[in-house]
């Protein structure tokens, strides 16, 4: 009798054991639970953003309480500054001038990474997997792969957090692999609590240049029409205001996928303007004009792709 | 020495000579350890002509690698019979051993690095000196409207702009360097 009563306590220890054991997650699972602890948890740190081959290491501050965030960075090397995104809203101070922005830009969440709080919609066009598992600034993390099932766009792989689930570094790769962008924690630490930053005190105290102060528009209104695109990208935003001075609209459409994005800008022809691919690090251009107008697309996208969209745009006929 | 094989050896050197004659002139390099300085004299002149870096090797490297070459065991498993380097196969080793040392020069050849993906410095930090509005930024905008046309563009494009250090840019920073494709 005593065997079977040892038996039976070895079955259960075996199945608490058993069911302690954290549960296999899939790479849709794991950037869903980013996401929500992104959006969730308070938590600030070291954070290197290298882009266009230059490395600019910040403090990050992320504060969430009753639904509402606010996101904030402090650059230690020059030009210092502090930014501030809250509510579609992120704000620039410079430290040394005392001058500051205020930019408004509804459709971007975070300056880390922004996922899609609905993937399915994204995975006709790429596929999640988790790679691997590797330690980012010594903490154990999921190595998830984003690939894209074609060519127009680029891959990224975000490296998250097993227990908190926030991410800890994000790579963006080139059709060859090679990465073209990264974003890594240094350290960071997740707090029950943070501050938040008064913002609107900033704006009483130091002049702020609104830079989008227009809310989205109709893309009816665009002078142009958009024929071929590549598969997933959907139109984001769109906006004519002066940009360059106050006499000169400039009509500008942002597509996304989920993940990349690509702006298109028309506004009439000038000397300064040169037509054909650009890049700016990550960014690839291309330039074209269409009668008395200059196009331009631009996005975080392959040579091939700005100049597919750019080559399929036309102006719009009026009598439409 | 022929004139016609100092020919051939630039013709190589320059990648001219089609893959039948490239092989008979390794093999007849080979031979000829005068053939051989020949070739590495005109490849380090031919290197050092198109950058300003180069390894010079000594000249009988390629002999040592292929004095290692036949040093090195060689198992053709499952075959028990002892392997007898031939003459053919000496040859053929020794001149995937100068391919290699050649390919390997022009691999650290900075100028044949792929280009497509290294990162590009766009932003030049300035200091400002005068005020945002001021006649002197007008007179810097007016010197690079392109630069600032590609400026707006990415600073509406995503806020990216802020995390470079190129926010502002109209009193710290400007655009100015493109790789053009």
């Amino acid at each position: 009798m005593t065997v079977v009563k040892l038996l039976f306590a070895v079955l259960l220890l075996s199945i608490k054991i058993a069911s302690a054991r954290e549960p296999e997650l899939n790479a849709l699972q794991v950037l869903e639970k980013m996401n929500h602890a992104m959006e969730v948890l308070n938590y600030q740190g070291t954070v290197a953003f290298l882009k266009n081959g230059k490395l600019e290491p910040m403090k990050y501050v992320h504060a969430a309480a009753k639904g509402v965030q606010q996101e904030r960075l402090l650059s230690l090397n020059s030009p210092l500054r502090e930014i501030i995104r809250d509510a579609g809203k992120v704000s620039c101070l410079f430290k040394e001038s005392q001058q500051s922005i205020v930019d408004h830009r509804p459709f971007e969440r975070s300056f880390l990474v922004d996922v899609p709080r609905n993937l399915d919609e994204v995975g006709a066009i790429y596929q999640f997997e988790v790679v691997g598992e590797e330690n980012v600034a010594m903490l154990p993390s999921y190595v998830v792969a984003i690939q894209p099932k074609d060519n127009a766009r680029y891959s990224r792989k975000i490296w998250i957090e097993k227990k908190q689930f926030l991410p800890l570094k994000i790579v963006l790769y080139d059709n060859q692999g090679v990465p073209l962008e990264q974003v890594v924690f240094t350290e960071i630490e997740v707090k029950d609590s943070l501050p938040f930053i008064d913002v609107k005190f900033l704006d009483s105290i130091h002049p702020a240049k609104h830079i989008h102060q227009l809310q989205s528009q109709s893309s009816d209104q665009a002078a142009f029409i958009v024929t071929e695109l590549p598969k997933g990208f959907r139109e984001v935003f769109f906006t004519r205001k002066p940009m360059h001075n106050a006499e000169q609209p400039v009509d500008h459409l942002l597509l996304s996928d989920g993940f990349t994005s690509v702006s298109i800008y028309m506004e009439s022809k000038s000397a300064a303007m040169q037509s054909g691919l650009q890049s700016v690090g990550a960014v690839n251009s291309y330039s074209r004009t269409i009668n008395n107008y200059q196009l331009t697309v631009m996005g975080e996208a392959p040579a091939e792709t700005v100049k597919f969209i750019a080559e399929g745009i036309k102006l719009r006929d009026l009598k439409d | 020495m022929p004139e016609d094989l100092n020919q051939k050896i630039s013709q190589f050197l320059d990648n001219e000579l089609d893959h039948v004659q490239a092989l008979n002139l390794l093999k007849k390099v080979q031979l000829q350890s005068e053939l051989q300085d020949k070739l590495n004299r005109y490849e380090a002149i031919s290197h050092a002509m198109r950058t300003d870096i180069f390894l010079l090797t000594k000249a009988d490297f390629s002999k040592k690698i292929s004095q290692q070459i036949q040093k090195e065991p060689v198992y053709l498993l499952p075959q028990h019979k002892a392997f007898k380097p031939s003459h053919k196969q000496i040859a053929v080793a020794a001149s995937i051993a100068i391919v290699a040392v050649i390919a390997g020069h022009s691999m650290n050849d900075p100028d044949q690095y792929p280009k497509t993906a290294l990162a590009v410095q766009v932003a030049q930090n300035q200091l400002p000196e005068q005020p945002a509005n001021s006649a002197g930024y007008a007179n810097q905008a007016a010197q690079d409207p392109l630069n600032k046309r590609i400026n707006d563009y990415l600073q509406a494009h995503n806020s990216s702009v802020y995390t470079n250090g190129e926010a502002d840019f109209q009193r710290f920073a400007r655009v100015t360097a493109y790789s053009h494709k």
